[in-house]
């Protein structure tokens, strides 16, 4: 829990009492969590742009691919040569992609105030901050749910001493989930709802 | 969107673009740990589920957890799918449990259901219909390549355009002609017949029958022309110029002509070396030749099998050439002056034509009443030792010619057939349907007839005859358990559970109706034709049959392969294990017809006391 972001979402809530986003700072009490992943065109929050947004819903052990968002956002100034290497997202492919003002609102919309899921899930949040926060005066209220955490929590109790290899592709290996598509935005929600499913429900994975 | 879903399988790559994206769009994944119930029998199913991994079992309704084992008769295994007839039935039939952690894909209910009602033939791969499954799987199944390539129609391709030339045409003017359209056959139009003259007629005609070559070629045409129809299979065409003996044959649609279709022709078009086996047989002079084309039919049944040949077609074409050994073994042989007294009759399977693997002799001699011929045993003896040599095992029931109890005057025999069909001794049954069965191969086929024709006015409405003779195909159970299952876990006898109800059923209907032919098939069809049988039900039938001869002889072939000496010891016998998850649902279901008839049979015969 980090106090400043506390206190700020404290006052947020407070602003947008009587608001129409007065129901995101309720406090969620469904069973359901929004697994979602950005692609970006850097990894620093400050200079980079997003430029697909995808999110499922989970719902029990059920990752629920049909209540879904696939964002594909109009290609941004910072969309260069070195983040198309990994996301392999090319300006012609955002062709058709839509104003981000409006996949804010889906985002919004989708997402409600269930907690949001994801991998370093923290960066895609503060991603959507820096573009929600002017336009809407707060930034996204949910609970946030870190993958490599409940991994971690788990894991280290069969590990002590040692440091646990929480990178994307090892834990998926260790979970023995198939990568459905790695570097779509909608393929890595799925991919990590899957492996948030499995450590929720599944036994615990073997460490060795 | 998740394109983890693989639309290659079966049956979604039944669905057009637009159904793949709605299926797409609708798609969820669950995840189910080892032990859980996916499925709970009895409860509202979510949808369709298709395994992504893992692996998921199905079992009966009552299974308690210490004797679950047992129960369970069906493992799904990745991109398998289950719960389809489920989903639609709105009530979950089976237990569906994950036996170790499993993810699959979940399409909703609401969505299969739109899907079977804008696709028809993805709806009929959730119907329990067998023939359509069976016709689905035949299409879009792996053999499909070599399957389309060896059941290509008359129609398609290997048709020549007829080239016709007037009744006044001279044998010159012909020759001319032919030779500028590079061909080896015209036709000529006789008033409304047509005639054939090839080659070889011109050449005869005008060097050994001296002919002058202003002699119309309508003088010298053959007229009887053996016809075959567009749609008939390629392979059938083969099969009848085996028989036949001849290299061409015209194709006719109703009484219009289309083409001819040239042996040449055919046999560039298959590259088996069916044909090749046929000329040998053809050109034995003897018993040594004879004996090595015997030896090659195996390899050919084998090699059509394994290019995805279906068995129905193999059985034809081993039938002919089986029939074309003994009569040219006969020829060698029966001294020429006794060929035409005698008559060499074909039982059982090879009297039906639906064996696969040469199988046992079963055979018998009609010969002309008072026909004085001292050395008939001996010749027929050794006769049956030689097919013995040539790969044919003996009969168990010594039902051959080396038994004089099968070598009958044409009274004797009539007089056995009766006797036969009067008694209710089990091996008398057993003898007459071998013997109605029979087909002549070799000598004089009037004996065979006249034999043939006598029977069937004996049997005029002697009721009490049709349903003694029905009994027995009644005898062996079906193996389908209470739940419409499969019965037996490994291994299943087929012939008993299958093959023989369906062939002696459908063998007791087609003495009752007169029909000459004797292949079930064919049998099958003409039942139809008297109005005995309603068309779908006998295309079931036919195909129940086709599925387990197909199944059978895979099967058979693969463990002659591992045996050392090359026979396979238990013919009719399947594993279930050794197959996939589609050939145990077709097997079930060609079950349930078989089922089906039977009950038919019992309605029909008045067996129901019983």
């Amino acid at each position: 829990m980090i106090i400043p972001r506390t206190i700020r979402r404290m006052k947020e809530k407070m602003g947008h009492k009587s608001g129409p986003y007065a129901h995101l700072f309720e406090p969620y009490d469904g069973d359901e969590v929004v697994s979602l992943d950005c692609e970006t065109t850097g990894l620093d929050v400050k200079n980079a742009d997003i430029i697909s947004i995808g999110a499922v819903r989970v719902k029990g052990n059920k990752v629920l691919t049909s209540e879904r968002l696939d964002i594909k956002l109009k290609p941004p100034k910072t969309l260069t040569g070195d983040s198309i290497k990994i996301h392999k997202i090319r300006a012609v492919d955002l062709e058709d992609g839509i104003e981000l003002e409006e996949a804010l609102e889906q985002v919004l919309a989708f997402v409600g105030n269930r907690p949001i899921l994801g991998y370093y899930v923290n960066y895609d949040i503060r991603m959507l901050d820096k573009f929600i926060r002017p336009k809407y005066g707060f930034g996204l209220p949910c609970k946030a749910i870190e993958l490599s955490h409940v991994y971690h929590d788990i894991i280290k109790w069969r590990m002590v001493g040692g440091n646990v290899d929480l990178r994307f592709d090892t834990i998926s290996k260790k979970l023995d989930i198939p990568i459905l598509e790695r570097h779509t935005a909608l393929g890595d929600a799925i991919t990590v709802a899957l492996m948030y499913v499995r450590l929720k429900y599944g036994d615990p994975p073997e460490v060795g | 969107m998740p394109s983890s879903f693989n639309m290659d399988n079966l049956p979604f790559s039944l669905l057009d673009e637009r159904e793949q994206a709605l299926l797409r769009q609708t798609l969820d994944i669950g995840y189910f740990q080892k032990d859980e119930v996916i499925m709970q029998a009895g409860s509202v199913p979510e949808g369709v589920y298709v395994v992504l991994k893992g692996k998921v079992s199905e079992s009966e309704v009552h299974a308690g957890e210490a004797d679950r084992q047992e129960h369970i008769y069906v493992h799904y295994e990745n991109e398998d799918y289950f719960g389809a007839w489920s989903a639609i039935k709105g009530n979950a039939i089976h237990n569906f449990i994950a036996e170790v952690e499993t993810i699959c894909h979940i399409i909703p209910t609401k969505t299969v259901l739109d899907l079977v009602s804008t696709n028809s033939s993805f709806a009929d791969y959730f119907q329990q219909n067998l023939v359509a499954k069976a016709e689905i799987v035949e299409q879009h199944g792996d053999s499909q390549d070599m399957a389309e390539f060896m059941l290509a129609q008359v129609g398609e391709g290997v048709m020549r355009a007829p080239l016709i030339v007037d009744e006044a045409s001279t044998i010159k003017a012909t020759t001319v002609m032919m030779r500028e359209k590079k061909v080896d056959c015209v036709l000529v139009k006789k008033g409304t017949r047509y005639g054939m003259v090839t080659g070889t007629d011109l050449l005869n005609a005008v060097v050994l029958n001296e002919c002058s070559i202003d002699t119309a070629v309508a003088e010298i045409a053959t007229y009887r022309l053996i016809s075959v129809h567009p749609n008939d299979y390629l392979f059938n065409a083969l099969i009848i110029m085996t028989q036949q003996q001849i290299e061409r044959v015209v194709v006719m649609r109703e009484n219009e002509l289309m083409g001819i279709v040239d042996l040449t022709d055919v046999l560039s078009f298959f590259s088996s070396h069916s044909h090749v086996i046929g000329l040998r047989i053809e050109r034995a002079k003897t018993l040594e030749d004879l004996h090595t084309a015997a030896h090659g039919l195996n390899d050919l049944i084998k090699s059509l099998v394994s290019q995805g040949v279906k068995a129905r077609f193999a059985m034809d074409l081993l039938a002919a050439m089986n029939g074309r050994i003994m009569a040219k073994l006969f020829d060698l042989m029966v001294p020429a002056d006794m060929q035409p007294h005698v008559c060499l009759i074909v039982m059982g399977s090879e009297g039906r034509g639906e064996q696969v693997m040469k199988t046992d002799q079963d055979n018998a001699i009609i010969y002309r009443d008072g026909l004085a011929w001292k050395d008939m045993q001996e010749v027929m003896n050794s006769f049956s030792k030689q097919l013995m040599e040539f790969g044919y095992p003996p009969c168990p029931g010594n039902i051959m010619v080396s038994n004089p109890e099968w070598v009958n005057s044409l009274g004797d025999w009539t007089q056995k057939m009766s006797s036969w069909s009067v008694s209710w001794a089990e091996q008398d049954q057993m003898n007459l349907a071998i013997a109605v069965d029979a087909k002549p191969v070799a000598g004089n086929p009037a004996l065979f007839k006249a034999a043939r024709n006598w029977f069937f006015k004996s049997l005029k409405n002697n009721d009490a005859f049709f349903s003694n003779f029905a009994k027995v195909a009644l005898e062996f159970s079906t193996p389908l358990t209470f739940f419409g299952n499969l019965k037996d876990r490994g291994q299943l006898d087929v012939k008993k559970g299958g093959i023989f109800p369906i062939v002696h059923g459908v063998r007791t209907m087609a003495l009752e109706h007169k029909i000459l032919v004797t292949n079930t098939f064919k049998r099958l069809e003409a039942l139809v034709e008297v109005g005995a049988m309603t068309d779908k039900h006998s295309k079931d039938l036919a195909e129940a049959l086709g599925l387990f001869i197909q199944l059978r002889l895979r099967q058979q072939i693969k463990r002659a392969e591992e045996e050392e000496a090359g026979v396979d010891l238990t013919p009719n016998t399947l594993d279930l294990q050794s197959m996939n998850k589609m050939e145990r649902d077709l097997l079930r279901d060609a079950f349930h017809i078989v089922k089906g008839f039977k009950k038919h049979l019992e309605l029909h015969y008045h067996l129901g006391s019983r």
